[in-house]
């Protein structure tokens, strides 16, 4: 553990921890649209600016994105300073500018009093900001099933040339981890349907309710040494059978 | 040393409020969640309460592909980071007794933590079927 000191208070932080999970702990307030925890940083979305300086730097500071910054020994961190109020200010009048009708960007931005893009908007506006959590998340979980294509102004999430991507199981974790609610998704008791791809849900054996898909199931009771047999009933006929175990183990 | 959480169904006269209590516990922004502790009514004033059983080779630890059910060293309690959970499902299914749900209000997993070392259904319990010592 090493010492820094944020915004005037000394705070105790394990080296090479990155700073923005560092300071999140410490209950400090920082802006941030790509950062999950289930995922590595990737500095995305630009909001956890903050600015850095050591006593040895001979009053040089710089700003960082927290979320990539390895803590260091010694670390004096700014998180309110004029100049970070104003680089992520910047950063959210851009993405206004991308997503004028999305609530999360809104708010925020409003927070920094913006009301109204300085740029120009874009014409077809997007609720996706580029942050890369939902192919970061399919990424890890192994499948890889989507990713960020295209360049610049066309640049978009998206499955393998826009067909129904083959590596995806559907678990849905790239539309609940997305935090702009983007990736939308239809789902009913039988059947889910995602990036244009139609899944069968695995039923359970008693009521026929679906609560994951038969390829979630399978994939992950595989990579996570799991015998199948247990995903055979929901979550509320096992409890039905085993209240009735307990009533007769009761007698 | 760790507490232990002691379910005596033999007590339990279905009143529901130990399910109320734990609803209201883990409330958010005034909304009432999914209770973690459930009673099956088995005749006039019996019931059986279901509840986590804190499993020590906890299927639902070995189901997550991100970690996001870790011990609690302090009480014992499998433990639900929130912030990391992708919301995938793979607990829900896997714990062989049912004792994780799906919270449609909140899209998000159910699951009893102990209250962190403090469990809100035992002061409620009129019969003392729930203990914690």
């Amino acid at each position: 553990m090493v010492e820094i000191i944020v915004d005037g208070k000394k705070i105790k932080a394990r080296e090479g921890n990155y700073l923005l999970r560092e300071l999140k702990k410490n209950g400090f307030k920082i802006p941030a649209l790509c950062d999950h925890l289930a995922v590595e940083p990737w500095g995305g979305c630009r909001l956890c600016l903050v600015k850095i300086t050591k006593e040895d730097w001979k009053g040089w500071s710089k700003i960082v994105a927290s979320c990539l910054y390895p803590v260091e020994d010694g670390l004096i961190v700014l998180t309110k300073d004029k100049e970070v109020e104003e680089a992520r200010k910047e950063v959210l009048n851009l993405m206004v500018a991308r997503s004028p009708q999305t609530p999360k960007v809104l708010e925020l931005a409003k927070e920094y009093g913006i009301e109204k893009t300085s740029y120009e908007e874009y014409k077809e506006p997007t609720d996706c900001i580029l942050c890369g959590l939902c192919t970061r998340i399919c990424d890890q979980l192994g499948m890889s099933a989507i990713s960020l294509v295209g360049r610049g102004i066309g640049r978009e999430v998206a499955p393998p040339f826009n067909l129904e991507p083959p590596d995806c199981i559907g678990c849905l974790s790239c539309a609940y981890i997305c935090p702009t609610n983007f990736i939308k998704f239809e789902e009913n008791e039988k059947k889910r349907k995602i990036w244009g791809k139609e899944f069968e849900k695995l039923l359970c054996k008693n009521c026929g309710c679906g609560i994951v898909t038969k390829a979630e199931a399978e994939y992950f009771s595989k990579k996570q040494g799991i015998d199948p047999t247990v995903f055979e009933l929901c979550d509320k006929c096992k409890r039905e059978i085993y209240s009735k175990k307990f009533e007769e183990l009761q007698k | 040393m760790e507490k232990i959480y002691r379910v005596e169904t033999y007590k339990c006269i279905s009143c529901g409020k130990c399910e109320l209590a734990c609803g209201f516990a883990h409330s958010k922004d005034g909304k009432a969640g999914t209770s973690r502790i459930k009673i099956k009514k088995i005749g006039i004033e019996k019931g059986m309460p279901v509840v986590c059983f804190q499993c020590v080779e906890a299927l639902c630890v070995k189901s997550c592909p991100v970690g996001a059910l870790v011990r609690n060293e302090e009480t014992g309690a499998v433990d639900l980071l929130e912030e990391k959970c992708i919301r995938c499902k793979m607990c829900v299914v896997s714990c062989p007794f049912g004792n994780i749900q799906w919270d449609e209000n909140f899209e998000a997993v159910a699951k009893c933590d102990l209250c962190k070392g403090d469990p809100q259904c035992v002061p409620f319990c009129p019969t003392k079927a729930l203990s914690y010592y």
